[in-house]
């Protein structure tokens, strides 16, 4: 959604299968006390008030690759073409992926 | 915002000590720039964000990214010489950066594509603009590995004694952000060689897939206060993991 590439390696929600018809979609825990925002040098990363998303801002990202190395979930993403952190801002505040499952196995609040 | 100033004849609000780069692009005005970065201070060094300023009776043409507001300024972001001053500074740019893809374009935009200067040759490191935005960056990430070394037209940018460095951790930022792309850094699957000096990747404890180098994650572990083990894997091994976990939760059978 965010590249319009429609690139699942670009993807920023991925799914594992866990068991047998069993899978957890993982995807940015937007947490409160965040790890990349602890190690960026930079503080590219900023809480949007209104999403309560936690976002890049590529203008300020120096392109290091620690918050990928540092996020303990694996949801920070470096794109190596642009140098840049990549990660869920919760698309604004309406999430595509929420918006598209066609099972409503997601659910934004 | 306790100033006001007028940039092409709109009136715009600042704090006093801002950069007029900031202000006029926070108000929409487009300028282009090349050694410019947020997270970095402005040096002024590529000549690109040239605008006219009139403060008071004195006119002068300046850069906006390091020009800091007092208050009152009549600022002008294009006008048939401000578009004359940047392009010269483009074709010699240009002669300088040949091989870069951004100054080529920038150049095209101002009606630059063939310099009348012939492009440097024997240079240090060629294409590099001396924008000092490598040596800005490495500052501020608290490495301080690159440097100006020499002046006039000797000067170049390198790590001290141009040899391998303690200081450089191999965390590519400067590769990141050099708006010409002259810096050469190399990845393979096990290591990274930049300014001649390799550096070994951690590897993923699960599945070997590379991290970040080494002597980042030593940097991290020393600098950042995350625990050790948050460097041990890769983006999807990590999420494996926590799908596993999560799984454990919310299916509890």
């Amino acid at each position: 959604m965010h590249s319009g590439a429609g690139l699942l390696g670009r993807s920023r929600i991925k799914v594992h299968p866990v068991g047998p018809e069993r899978f957890v979609q993982v995807t940015c825990l937007q947490c409160v006390e965040a790890a990349c925002a602890q190690v960026c040098p930079t503080q590219a990363l900023v809480r949007n008030p209104d999403t309560g998303a936690l976002e890049v801002n590529a203008s300020r990202c120096i392109g290091c690759g620690l918050c990928e190395a540092a996020c303990p979930f694996g949801h920070m993403h470096f794109d190596t073409e642009l140098r840049l952190a990549v990660k869920c801002d919760l698309c604004g505040g309406r999430p595509a992926c929420a918006t598209f499952c066609p099972h409503n196995a997601l659910e934004w609040r | 915002m306790d100033v006001k100033l007028r940039i092409n004849e709109v009136e715009v609000e600042a704090q006093k000590g801002e950069y007029l780069l900031d202000v006029a692009r926070r108000a929409g005005f487009e300028i282009p720039s090349l050694c410019h970065h947020e997270a970095v201070k402005p040096i002024g060094s590529c000549r690109v964000c040239l605008v006219e300023v009139k403060a008071g009776k004195k006119t002068s043409l300046t850069t906006s990214c390091n020009y800091t507001i007092e208050g009152g300024e009549e600022v002008t972001t294009d006008s048939g010489l401000i578009r004359r001053m940047r392009a010269i500074n483009l074709e010699l740019l240009l002669a300088r950066a040949p091989g870069s893809k951004r100054v080529r374009e920038l150049a095209q935009e101002y009606g630059v594509s063939r310099p009348r200067f012939p492009p440097v040759e024997d240079s240090w490191l060629p294409n590099c603009i001396l924008c000092e935005l490598c040596v800005r960056v490495c500052e501020e990430l608290g490495h301080n590995a690159l440097s100006t070394q020499g002046r006039g037209d000797e000067k170049k940018i390198g790590l001290p004694f141009n040899k391998p460095a303690e200081s450089c951790v191999g965390c590519g930022s400067c590769y990141s952000v050099c708006p010409t792309g002259c810096i050469l850094m190399k990845d393979t699957a096990v290591d990274r060689t930049i300014w001649g000096q390799k550096f070994d990747f951690v590897r993923c404890k699960q599945c070997g897939a590379p991290v970040i180098t080494e002597k980042h994650r030593a940097f991290a572990i020393e600098n950042k206060g995350l625990p050790e083990n948050y460097y041990d894997l890769c983006e999807s091994c990590k999420q494996a993991d926590a799908s596993k976990r999560f799984a454990a939760v919310a299916w509890q059978d």
